[in-house]
């Protein structure tokens, strides 16, 4: 089964990053919390673009800077989920593109080690989601977690979390 | 190095049932190298255990703890002052780290969350393989540092069976040639000379027929 969830959809949004901005952000509505780990390499900037998102969005979304995609770990991925986090989305290079050359590569297999993991305690897999920055225009950290969150939320609260903050 | 692998979460979750407070210890040694019972895999387990009971709406308190060995006194007895804290202690070391931890606290419930598997080489980043299987009457040195018993599927002592395909085992193809590795490097050190022994079946009563093997030297001994 892919690791990828909706990657085409992630595509349409930054195409139309305009709208993107006009669109409620639908999982901020439905009250998810959200943790993105993400790679640096994406957005130079990264350190200063966040903080306009998480002034936002308080403690619904938590930002993790990865000095490459390959350094994610389940264990960063679980220790999330148990710390309250509904959805967690771990954001690469495009493929090929790696600054370390292979490292958004291994992060697509950990993933999938981890939804394995995941699916084994009855969660499901979509709370672990692997996106891909577009290929070509450079993308800002903000911007790319406001895309992922203005799609439409497969999910709800996780059963984990159960009825804390 | 031994390897292990981690058991369903369905067989552990069974053995862990009727008790509330768990400690989950890992082995920082030849379990941690394969991956299966180091600190991280600690981490991971407790954190789907903590999670799986939340999620199902049961209370139980897990904490986490790794000994550089479990095998050995010294390690195992960094748990005297806690391991009276808990229920029950599901150990991520192999086989003998489990026995031994039991050993030394004979009244507490110890379960195992690995199933040992081999004696094994990390022949590569996520690939461990056997190499050894502890037959207790080793012949490497005859062999190249090939060894028969462990590689070649069909254990043969006296040159190869003859079913090999461009240098592969005819029972798994993704397994080189025993014999093909041995009289290739025996040629490449010019000592073909050692295969014109003939071998004796191997004496398996080194191995097993009398219980658990020991090793005893006195002057390890205090």
């Amino acid at each position: 089964m892919s690791v990828y969830a909706d990657q085409q959809g992630i595509d349409a949004i930054f195409s139309d990053y305009e709208r993107t901005r006009r669109t409620l952000m639908d999982q901020k509505s439905a009250g998810l919390n959200i943790t993105i780990f993400f790679c640096q390499q994406l957005d130079p900037n990264q350190d200063v673009n966040r903080r306009a998102l998480e002034r936002e969005l308080g403690k619904r979304i938590r930002f993790f800077p990865l000095p490459c995609s390959g350094r994610i770990d389940s264990l960063h991925v679980m220790r999330a989920l148990e710390a309250g986090a509904d959805k967690v989305y771990v954001v690469t290079c495009p493929e090929g593109a790696c600054h370390y050359r292979e490292g958004n590569v291994r992060a697509k297999k950990r993933i999938a080690y981890t939804q394995g993991l995941i699916e084994e305690i009855g969660l499901e897999r979509e709370r672990l989601e692997l996106i891909v920055a577009p290929a070509g225009a450079p993308v800002t950290v903000d911007e790319l977690a406001r895309a992922i969150l203005a799609r439409k939320a497969s999910i709800g609260p996780s059963p984990v979390r159960g009825k804390q903050a | 190095m031994i390897t292990a692998e981690r058991k369903p979460l369905s067989e552990i979750k069974e053995m862990l049932a009727p008790y509330k407070k768990i400690l989950v210890v890992g082995c920082g040694s030849c379990v941690a190298e394969c991956a299966s019972g180091g600190e991280k895999e600690v981490g991971l387990l407790s954190s789907a255990l903590r999670m799986d009971a939340k999620a199902s709406g049961n209370e139980i308190e897990v904490k986490e703890m790794t000994l550089d060995r479990q095998c050995v006194y010294e390690f195992i007895d960094q748990l005297t002052d806690v391991i009276g804290q808990y229920d029950i202690i599901l150990s991520l070391a192999c086989g003998a780290g489990v026995q031994a931890v039991a050993e030394v606290f004979p009244k507490v419930h110890i379960v195992p969350a690995l199933n040992t598997t081999f004696l094994g080489e990390t022949k590569e980043a996520g690939l461990w393989i056997e190499n050894c299987r502890g037959c207790g009457d080793c012949k490497l040195g005859v062999f190249a540092a090939v060894c028969p018993v462990t590689r070649c599927a069909k254990g043969l002592f006296n040159g190869p069976c003859g079913g090999s395909r461009t240098d592969r085992c005819e029972v798994d193809p993704d397994v080189p040639c025993a014999w093909q590795l041995i009289v290739s490097r025996l040629q490449d050190r010019g000592r073909l000379d050692l295969l014109r022994k003939v071998h004796p079946p191997a004496d398996w009563s080194k191995q097993q027929g009398k219980g658990p093997r020991k090793i005893y030297r006195e002057d390890q001994r205090a």
